[in-house]
């Protein structure tokens, strides 16, 4: 009787202990979907921090620059058209096989096989041809130079390298699908059970600082103050990425000394594009007075709640090339009053008016977004001041984008794409008709030179040559004012003090560091 | 019946022609593009060769006829197409989720079953004592009270500060506990008053008066006839209950992270999956037209009076 008792303790200790120590071997996240079938060089649904997880590219961003990833090292000649990169030896991808040139030009002929979809970069159309003279040399021959090629390597997608053993059978081409997703990245999914999880478990092939903890699972949880509940449950680890949770719960969680929340380093700008090809945005001075009527201050501190950095220009000026010294537009309601005055815009009782035409601007913001709308107002409130008539108009997601595309604004948010699309790719796109930056810009009588002055940027060589030409560009649109910026974004995080120990940010907000951090009870 | 059983079965199909030539040119009659949409989910830049190789890729750039033919033909095979957003079979998707909802949906109407008519009973046979005004007041803050509200409540109150019962998920007895009670809430309220009143309607009848004046006890004629004869129009708003759950399980499933079709149905409309809305409406309709024609039997049943197929 006494053994059987005895037995049975044991058992029910032992089963105590394992599932004890699986659940502190497991963090646990959560993502309103699935994160797909994780093909690297596809696009929804599969999600990009997972993309980065799984697969790894040939260099990382670093915030500034790239470093080695599967490249140790990489040399670029002289007339910029050939990188050669060195790959690092011995790496395994995680089903074992090995990882060499063979596998990396499998990948990018994958790529330019379905170079249509990728057309958005530029890249895919400067690259002419590859070689591998090696196993352990890939060479990239470019048609022209082009000074971002390796930030643009470096992206979530679709330049990651997915082991050959991960393609379809006799396929070169993976826009149709992949046989299993098998990377070099520090995970590998296990499991995904639709609406409900995926489960990552460590790779342990991972060539770089292998992951302490086996596995990560990540619950599908698609409403955002249910995964704060969750969060607050215990169901879950940590919060962490774009849109997981409202500026609201964070600000209430930071002031909960049972959670620590953590903010990045800030990454896109958020924006307000002016048209300057459209209505009375045409003028500059209507452009430069809304540049100081709008108090940038008080958004950042009652609509943002001051969970983002107030923004004076473009790009954010920690950003290399950035930091060019410009004037910022002050908040000087006198000054705009002025500016349009001199301008011949007179007031006539609460808005003003020119030659019979009131200051009458229409302003699109997604109306399903809480944020647009109390931003959107504010702005209103502040151009009132000054006699500008600003008309809210709330759009549906598509209408929005299909607005910012086809330049029927006046004004019109905006974003930036962080880093490391910017400065260089988001700059490089501006010469495009389907962004808001372009149609903004349009009217600018300097727009053929500063799009001429983008095309040469990205192909010239010399530091010195891109300094002075990134200074032409962000100077002139600065001065020109068809840019409001008014917040750099931060990514944040939040999760359950103690859990977590060497929590950091990646340098995309995409690149979740979960791989470098440590479990706590 | 059995023709006219047959006569209702038959009629699915012109209906569901009609629904889906109807469903298949709304959707292509807005200014809202998909192609747009697919872009931005998957933070491409939207530019001119980017939405034109996706609408060529959706399938988008062919004449509107030509698309609805070939969807037609398709369908008739129940290939309803592939998603735009998920990449898998749309009606594949459809099916992983539906048994999910239609236990949500299901066990909710037993729930409003059991708990409305018998509340609505009580309350007719008790009629303006305190025990109706109490389940009067329950009934109006149900009708009150919307899901997303009322799930939150629930959640915050047993999850969070209680931590008694589960927040999400469906991982046993009690994990259905907030949904179903959040789901069915409301239809309860509907049903209970609708009860009532019908109960009461039929306690009034003469032939309740002369069954009580031959001497026949209370039990049987509140239980057997008056219950039997109110059922009519109880039956009618059950048939459009399980409907109407059918739609409020999107905020349940949203809320309670349950992996349902409304949640995925919901998701597909916001990034205008057309092959999984186009789908969704078509089992829409079907379990639509079902549910009427299962009305119409219970109906008949009920009351032979009503006999269909018959002049």
């Amino acid at each position: 009787m006494f053994k059987k008792f005895f037995v049975a303790l044991l058992f029910v200790c032992c089963a105590t202990v394992t599932a004890h120590t699986a659940e502190n071997d497991t963090l646990t996240m959560a993502w309103p979907v699935n994160v797909g079938p994780l093909n690297p060089h596809l696009y929804t649904p599969n999600q990009m921090f997972a993309q980065v997880m799984v697969y790894d590219s040939l260099v990382r961003y670093n915030g500034k620059d790239v470093e080695p990833a599967l490249a140790e090292s990489w040399k670029i000649s002289a007339d910029g058209k050939t990188y050669t990169f060195n790959l690092r030896k011995n790496v395994k991808f995680s089903d074992g096989t090995p990882f060499n040139s063979a596998a990396v030009a499998k990948n990018f002929e994958a790529v330019m096989a379905n170079s249509a979809r990728h057309a958005w970069i530029a890249l895919v159309s400067m690259i002419d041809s590859w070689e591998t003279p090696d196993e352990n040399t890939f060479i990239l021959h470019l048609k022209n130079p082009y000074s971002i090629t390796l930030l643009e390597l470096s992206l979530p997608r679709p330049f990651r390298i997915l082991a050959p053993s991960g393609f379809a059978d006799n396929e070169v081409n993976t826009s149709k699908g992949i046989k299993k997703p098998v990377g070099t990245g520090p995970w590998v999914l296990k499991e995904t059970k639709l609406g409900e999880y995926d489960i990552f478990v460590r790779n342990e092939n991972y060539w770089g600082h292998k992951p302490s903890f086996s596995t990560l699972k990540v619950l599908v949880l698609p409403d955002p103050n249910s995964r704060v509940v969750a969060l607050e449950t215990g169901k879950v680890d940590i919060l962490i990425g774009e849109g997981s949770f409202t500026v609201e719960n964070f600000v209430r969680l930071s002031k909960d000394n049972k959670y620590i929340t953590e903010k990045s380093a800030p990454r896109s700008t958020n924006m307000v594009a002016l048209n300057s090809n459209r209505n009375a945005t045409k003028e500059l001075a209507v452009r430069q007075a809304i540049m100081y009527a709008v108090n940038k201050e008080a958004l950042i501190k009652y609509v943002l709640l001051n969970q983002e950095q107030i923004a004076y220009q473009l790009y954010n000026p920690t950003l290399k090339y950035c930091d060019i010294g410009l004037v910022p537009f002050e908040y000087n309601v006198k000054k705009a009053n002025d500016i349009l005055d001199q301008a011949g815009w007179k007031k006539s009782g609460t808005y003003r008016q020119k030659n019979g035409l009131p200051l009458e601007l229409d302003f699109h913001y997604i109306g399903t977004n809480p944020k647009h709308k109390a931003l959107a107002e504010a702005i209103q409130a502040d151009l009132m001041q000054v006699g500008i008539k600003l008309n809210l108009r709330a759009e549906e997601n598509t209408i929005f984008y299909n607005l910012q595309t086809n330049g029927n604004f006046d004004l019109i948010f905006n974003k930036t794409w962080g880093p490391p699309f910017e400065p260089g790719s988001f700059t490089a796109s501006m010469r495009k008709p389907s962004h808001a930056d372009y149609q903004a810009q349009s009217g600018l009588k300097e727009k053929q030179q500063i799009d001429d002055t983008i095309s040469a940027l990205i192909i010239s060589t010399d530091e010195k040559d891109i300094a002075d030409k990134y200074k032409y560009i962000l100077t002139t649109l600065h001065n020109e004012a068809v840019y409001l910026p008014f917040s750099y974004e931060l990514d944040m995080a939040v999760y359950k003090k103690g859990r977590i120990q060497n929590f950091k940010f990646g340098e995309m907000n995409t690149e979740f560091m979960f791989h470098e951090m440590d479990l706590g009870k | 019946m059995l023709l006219f059983i047959i006569k209702r079965l038959l009629l699915i199909i012109p209906i569901m022609l009609a629904v889906s030539f109807i469903v298949f040119a709304v959707l292509r009659m807005g200014p809202i593009d998909p192609a747009l949409a697919y872009l931005l989910n998957s933070r491409i830049p939207p530019t001119e060769e980017a939405v034109k190789i996706t609408r060529d890729e959706l399938g988008l750039n062919k004449p509107f006829v030509q698309q609805y033919v070939t969807w037609l033909k398709n369908a008739a095979k129940l290939d309803f197409g592939e998603s735009y957003t998920t990449k898998r079979s749309a009606f594949g998707d459809l099916m992983y989720y539906f048994p999910t909802t239609l236990k949500l949906a299901g066990l909710s109407m037993l729930i409003v079953i059991l708990i409305s008519v018998p509340l609505g009973i009580t309350a007719a046979v008790n009629r303006g004592r305190i025990i109706d005004k109490i389940i009067k007041l329950g009934s109006f803050i149900g009708v009150s009270a919307p899901g997303f509200w009322l799930g939150f409540l629930l959640m915050y109150l047993f999850a969070v500060q209680l931590q008694i019962l589960p927040p999400f998920g469906d991982g046993g007895p009690l994990h259905y506990i907030m949904p179903i009670f959040t789901l069915s809430f409301m239809s309860i309220a509907i049903n209970t008053r609708l009860t009532r009143t019908s109960f009461l309607e039929h306690l009034n009848q003469r032939s309740v008066l002369y069954a009580r004046i031959a001497g026949m006890n209370e039990a049987k004629i509140t239980g057997k006839y008056t219950l039997k004869n109110s059922m009519l129009p109880i039956v009618t708003s059950l048939g459009m209950h399980f409907g109407e759950l059918i739609g409020g399980a999107v905020v349940v499933e949203t809320l309670f992270a349950w992996p349902g079709v409304g949640r995925y149905v919901v998701g597909s409309i916001t990034n205008h999956d057309y092959p999984v809305i186009q789908c969704f409406m078509i089992i829409m309709t079907a379990i639509f037209i079902i549910v009427n024609l299962a009305t119409d039997i219970i109906y008949a049943y009920l009351n032979p009076k009503i006999r269909y197929g018959r002049e």
